[in-house]
Protein backbone atom coordinates (compact mmCIF):
# COMPACT_ATOMS: atom_id res chain seq x y z
CA UNK A 1 0.00 0.00 0.00
CA UNK A 2 1.23 3.48 -1.01
CA UNK A 3 1.39 6.50 1.24
CA UNK A 4 -1.36 8.61 0.30
CA UNK A 5 0.90 11.88 1.51
CA UNK A 6 3.45 11.24 -0.94
CA UNK A 7 3.25 11.72 -4.76
CA UNK A 8 3.19 8.32 -7.14
CA UNK A 9 6.09 6.94 -8.31
CA UNK A 10 7.68 8.69 -11.12
CA UNK A 11 9.89 6.78 -13.70
CA UNK A 12 11.89 10.40 -13.45
CA UNK A 13 12.25 10.16 -10.02
CA UNK A 14 13.50 6.44 -9.75
CA UNK A 15 15.75 6.72 -12.52
CA UNK A 16 17.70 9.72 -10.81
CA UNK A 17 17.47 7.77 -7.45
CA UNK A 18 16.00 10.72 -5.71
CA UNK A 19 14.02 11.03 -2.70
CA UNK A 20 11.06 13.15 -3.02
CA UNK A 21 11.71 16.57 -1.87
CA UNK A 22 14.63 16.53 -4.35
CA UNK A 23 12.75 15.64 -7.74
CA UNK A 24 10.16 18.24 -6.22
CA UNK A 25 12.76 21.15 -6.00
CA UNK A 26 14.35 19.89 -9.08
CA UNK A 27 11.69 18.96 -11.65
CA UNK A 28 8.00 19.96 -9.96
CA UNK A 29 8.58 24.03 -10.04
CA UNK A 30 9.62 26.29 -12.92
CA UNK A 31 13.13 26.39 -14.28
CA UNK A 32 13.98 29.79 -14.32
CA UNK A 33 11.44 32.64 -12.16
CA UNK A 34 9.22 34.82 -14.67
CA UNK A 35 9.93 37.98 -12.00
CA UNK A 36 11.89 40.31 -14.05
CA UNK A 37 9.88 39.66 -16.63
CA UNK A 38 7.08 40.68 -14.38
CA UNK A 39 8.84 43.20 -12.81
CA UNK A 40 10.75 44.87 -16.14
CA UNK A 41 6.22 44.77 -17.42
CA UNK A 42 5.45 47.17 -14.81
CA UNK A 43 8.40 49.47 -15.35
CA UNK A 44 8.39 49.59 -19.24
CA UNK A 45 4.13 50.35 -18.56
CA UNK A 46 4.95 53.19 -16.46
CA UNK A 47 7.33 54.43 -18.90
CA UNK A 48 4.68 53.60 -21.56
CA UNK A 49 2.20 55.48 -19.92
CA UNK A 50 4.10 59.29 -20.28
CA UNK A 51 5.26 58.09 -23.34
CA UNK A 52 2.17 56.79 -25.15
CA UNK A 53 -0.26 59.64 -23.69
CA UNK A 54 2.15 62.56 -24.52
CA UNK A 55 2.67 60.93 -27.77
CA UNK A 56 -0.97 60.73 -28.76
CA UNK A 57 -1.51 64.11 -27.33
CA UNK A 58 1.23 65.74 -28.94
CA UNK A 59 0.23 64.09 -32.30
CA UNK A 60 -3.58 65.56 -31.64
CA UNK A 61 -2.74 68.90 -30.27
CA UNK A 62 -3.38 70.62 -33.50
CA UNK A 63 -4.44 69.34 -36.82
CA UNK A 64 -0.81 69.64 -38.20
CA UNK A 65 1.13 68.66 -35.38
CA UNK A 66 0.54 64.47 -36.24
CA UNK A 67 -0.23 64.85 -39.74
CA UNK A 68 2.62 67.28 -41.53
CA UNK A 69 5.76 66.24 -43.27
CA UNK A 70 7.62 69.65 -41.88
CA UNK A 71 6.30 69.70 -38.52
CA UNK A 72 7.32 65.86 -38.22
CA UNK A 73 11.08 66.65 -39.98
CA UNK A 74 10.98 69.91 -37.12
CA UNK A 75 10.69 67.57 -34.44
CA UNK A 76 12.90 64.81 -36.17
CA UNK A 77 16.17 67.69 -36.15
CA UNK A 78 16.41 67.08 -32.07
CA UNK A 79 18.60 64.49 -31.29
CA UNK A 80 16.52 64.54 -28.11
CA UNK A 81 13.41 63.55 -29.72
CA UNK A 82 15.22 60.75 -31.82
CA UNK A 83 16.45 59.31 -28.87
CA UNK A 84 13.24 59.07 -27.07
CA UNK A 85 11.58 57.94 -30.06
CA UNK A 86 13.98 54.86 -30.71
CA UNK A 87 13.52 53.80 -27.22
CA UNK A 88 9.67 54.36 -27.51
CA UNK A 89 9.56 52.06 -30.08
CA UNK A 90 11.76 49.93 -28.25
CA UNK A 91 10.20 49.37 -25.04
CA UNK A 92 6.45 49.86 -26.73
CA UNK A 93 7.48 46.74 -28.67
CA UNK A 94 8.99 44.57 -25.70
CA UNK A 95 5.72 45.81 -23.85
CA UNK A 96 3.06 44.51 -26.23
CA UNK A 97 4.82 41.34 -27.04
CA UNK A 98 5.90 40.47 -23.41
CA UNK A 99 2.17 41.02 -23.12
CA UNK A 100 0.43 38.69 -26.08
CA UNK A 101 3.13 36.04 -24.60
CA UNK A 102 1.95 36.57 -21.53
CA UNK A 103 -2.15 35.74 -22.74
CA UNK A 104 -0.47 32.82 -24.66
CA UNK A 105 1.05 31.58 -21.86
CA UNK A 106 -2.02 31.27 -19.92
CA UNK A 107 -3.24 28.62 -22.22
CA UNK A 108 -1.96 25.12 -21.89
CA UNK A 109 -0.38 24.52 -24.98
CA UNK A 110 1.68 21.82 -26.59
CA UNK A 111 5.22 22.28 -26.54
CA UNK A 112 6.16 22.83 -30.13
CA UNK A 113 3.37 25.35 -30.72
CA UNK A 114 4.16 27.84 -27.75
CA UNK A 115 7.69 27.85 -29.33
CA UNK A 116 6.48 28.83 -32.67
CA UNK A 117 4.05 31.20 -31.51
CA UNK A 118 7.38 32.91 -28.89
CA UNK A 119 9.41 32.51 -32.06
CA UNK A 120 6.98 34.34 -34.24
CA UNK A 121 6.21 37.26 -31.51
CA UNK A 122 10.38 37.71 -31.23
CA UNK A 123 10.94 37.28 -34.63
CA UNK A 124 7.96 40.28 -35.62
CA UNK A 125 9.52 42.20 -32.58
CA UNK A 126 13.00 42.45 -33.90
CA UNK A 127 11.93 43.05 -37.21
CA UNK A 128 9.53 45.49 -36.79
CA UNK A 129 11.40 47.41 -33.94
CA UNK A 130 14.41 47.57 -37.06
CA UNK A 131 11.68 48.77 -39.28
CA UNK A 132 11.00 51.98 -36.77
CA UNK A 133 14.68 52.33 -35.89
CA UNK A 134 15.39 52.43 -39.60
CA UNK A 135 12.80 54.88 -40.52
CA UNK A 136 13.74 57.43 -37.50
CA UNK A 137 17.79 57.00 -38.14
CA UNK A 138 17.63 57.59 -42.38
CA UNK A 139 15.37 60.45 -41.94
CA UNK A 140 16.23 62.93 -44.57
CA UNK A 141 14.35 66.19 -44.26
CA UNK A 142 15.25 67.42 -47.63
CA UNK A 143 14.23 64.40 -49.43
CA UNK A 144 11.45 66.01 -52.03
CA UNK B 1 -16.92 36.04 1.14
CA UNK B 2 -18.49 37.32 -1.15
CA UNK B 3 -22.13 35.49 -2.53
CA UNK B 4 -22.02 34.09 -5.93
CA UNK B 5 -24.91 33.34 -7.36
CA UNK B 6 -25.75 30.05 -8.92
CA UNK B 7 -26.55 30.03 -12.62
CA UNK B 8 -28.20 27.94 -15.16
CA UNK B 9 -25.21 27.76 -17.59
CA UNK B 10 -27.15 26.97 -21.07
CA UNK B 11 -23.74 27.03 -23.17
CA UNK B 12 -20.16 26.69 -22.58
CA UNK B 13 -19.73 30.78 -24.43
CA UNK B 14 -22.53 31.24 -21.93
CA UNK B 15 -20.66 30.21 -18.76
CA UNK B 16 -17.34 31.69 -20.23
CA UNK B 17 -18.84 35.10 -20.84
CA UNK B 18 -21.21 35.46 -17.24
CA UNK B 19 -17.52 34.43 -15.26
CA UNK B 20 -16.60 37.76 -16.35
CA UNK B 21 -20.14 39.32 -14.67
CA UNK B 22 -19.81 38.91 -11.16
CA UNK B 23 -16.69 41.40 -10.41
CA UNK B 24 -15.57 44.74 -11.65
CA UNK B 25 -12.38 43.30 -11.38
CA UNK B 26 -12.85 40.39 -13.82
CA UNK B 27 -13.98 43.39 -16.81
CA UNK B 28 -11.16 45.32 -15.85
CA UNK B 29 -8.97 42.08 -16.54
CA UNK B 30 -10.68 41.35 -19.95
CA UNK B 31 -10.48 44.29 -21.13
CA UNK B 32 -6.79 45.52 -20.03
CA UNK B 33 -5.85 42.23 -22.64
CA UNK B 34 -8.44 42.86 -25.16
CA UNK B 35 -7.33 46.68 -25.38
CA UNK B 36 -3.46 45.28 -24.79
CA UNK B 37 -3.97 43.05 -28.21
CA UNK B 38 -5.35 45.80 -30.32
CA UNK B 39 -2.83 48.41 -29.51
CA UNK B 40 0.00 45.52 -30.47
CA UNK B 41 -1.82 45.17 -33.42
CA UNK B 42 -2.26 49.40 -34.16
CA UNK B 43 1.87 49.85 -33.25
CA UNK B 44 3.11 46.88 -36.02
CA UNK B 45 0.25 48.99 -38.46
CA UNK B 46 1.79 52.49 -37.16
CA UNK B 47 5.10 51.40 -37.84
CA UNK B 48 4.44 49.96 -41.36
CA UNK B 49 2.81 52.53 -42.05
CA UNK B 50 5.24 55.67 -41.11
CA UNK B 51 8.20 53.75 -43.28
CA UNK B 52 6.43 56.91 -46.33
CA UNK B 53 8.71 58.80 -44.26
CA UNK B 54 12.02 57.63 -45.38
CA UNK B 55 10.24 57.99 -48.95
CA UNK B 56 10.20 62.11 -48.85
CA UNK B 57 7.86 64.79 -48.71
CA UNK B 58 5.35 63.42 -51.49
CA UNK B 59 5.22 60.30 -50.34
CA UNK B 60 4.46 61.31 -46.49
CA UNK B 61 1.92 64.29 -48.01
CA UNK B 62 0.26 61.58 -50.12
CA UNK B 63 -0.83 59.57 -47.18
CA UNK B 64 -1.72 61.65 -44.76
CA UNK B 65 -4.47 62.73 -47.80
CA UNK B 66 -6.48 59.40 -46.30
CA UNK B 67 -5.34 59.68 -42.68
CA UNK B 68 -6.86 62.90 -42.37
CA UNK B 69 -10.31 62.01 -43.64
CA UNK B 70 -13.35 61.88 -41.16
CA UNK B 71 -13.49 57.88 -40.95
CA UNK B 72 -9.26 57.71 -39.97
CA UNK B 73 -10.11 60.73 -37.53
CA UNK B 74 -12.83 59.30 -35.61
CA UNK B 75 -10.34 56.02 -35.78
CA UNK B 76 -7.45 57.66 -34.06
CA UNK B 77 -10.28 59.55 -31.62
CA UNK B 78 -11.28 55.22 -30.66
CA UNK B 79 -7.65 54.53 -30.75
CA UNK B 80 -7.38 56.98 -27.85
CA UNK B 81 -9.98 55.14 -25.85
CA UNK B 82 -7.83 52.22 -25.97
CA UNK B 83 -4.70 54.03 -25.12
CA UNK B 84 -6.29 55.80 -22.03
CA UNK B 85 -8.14 52.70 -20.35
CA UNK B 86 -4.72 50.46 -21.24
CA UNK B 87 -2.65 53.00 -19.38
CA UNK B 88 -4.80 54.53 -16.65
CA UNK B 89 -5.92 50.17 -15.53
CA UNK B 90 -2.07 49.83 -15.99
CA UNK B 91 -1.07 52.41 -13.51
CA UNK B 92 -3.83 50.40 -11.00
CA UNK B 93 -1.97 47.44 -11.76
CA UNK B 94 1.47 48.77 -10.48
CA UNK B 95 -0.06 50.25 -7.59
CA UNK B 96 -1.74 46.87 -6.47
CA UNK B 97 1.29 44.87 -7.84
CA UNK B 98 3.86 47.27 -5.75
CA UNK B 99 2.27 49.20 -3.36
CA UNK B 100 -0.69 48.42 -1.35
CA UNK B 101 -3.40 49.00 -4.05
CA UNK B 102 -5.14 45.93 -3.14
CA UNK B 103 -6.93 47.30 0.15
CA UNK B 104 -8.72 49.71 -2.43
CA UNK B 105 -8.59 48.86 -5.86
CA UNK B 106 -12.04 49.60 -6.52
CA UNK B 107 -11.55 53.05 -5.56
CA UNK B 108 -9.09 53.08 -8.38
CA UNK B 109 -10.81 51.38 -10.92
CA UNK B 110 -13.68 54.04 -10.46
CA UNK B 111 -10.94 56.64 -10.52
CA UNK B 112 -9.59 54.96 -14.30
CA UNK B 113 -13.45 54.75 -15.96
CA UNK B 114 -13.24 58.63 -14.27
CA UNK B 115 -10.06 59.98 -15.42
CA UNK B 116 -10.02 57.91 -19.13
CA UNK B 117 -13.39 59.26 -20.07
CA UNK B 118 -12.68 62.56 -19.50
CA UNK B 119 -9.23 62.85 -21.52
CA UNK B 120 -11.36 60.89 -24.20
CA UNK B 121 -14.06 63.70 -23.88
CA UNK B 122 -10.87 66.23 -24.00
CA UNK B 123 -9.49 64.49 -27.10
CA UNK B 124 -12.41 64.92 -29.04
CA UNK B 125 -12.41 68.26 -28.75
CA UNK B 126 -8.70 69.18 -29.81
CA UNK B 127 -9.28 66.28 -32.86
CA UNK B 128 -12.40 67.39 -33.84
CA UNK B 129 -12.63 71.53 -33.01
CA UNK B 130 -11.15 72.67 -36.09
CA UNK B 131 -13.78 70.69 -38.41
CA UNK B 132 -17.35 70.72 -35.86
CA UNK B 133 -16.65 74.56 -35.02
CA UNK B 134 -14.86 75.72 -38.11
CA UNK B 135 -15.52 79.35 -38.30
Amino acid sequence: MADPLQPPGNVLLQKEGMNTNAFLRNYARPRKSGAPAWWLQRVTGLALVILTVGHYILMHYNPVSGHDYGETASRLASPWFKGIYLGFITIGMYHGLQGCWNIVRDFKLKPMIGLTIFGVLVIAGIIFVAIGWNTILTFDPLKP
Amino acid sequence: MAYIPEREPFSAWNKLIMRYRLFSGSWAYLLQRLTGIGLVAYLFLHIWALTSLTRGRAAFAAEMVTFTTPLFKFLEWALGALIMFHAFNGIRIAIVDLANGARYHKKLLAAVWVTGIAVVIMMFFLIFSNTLFAK
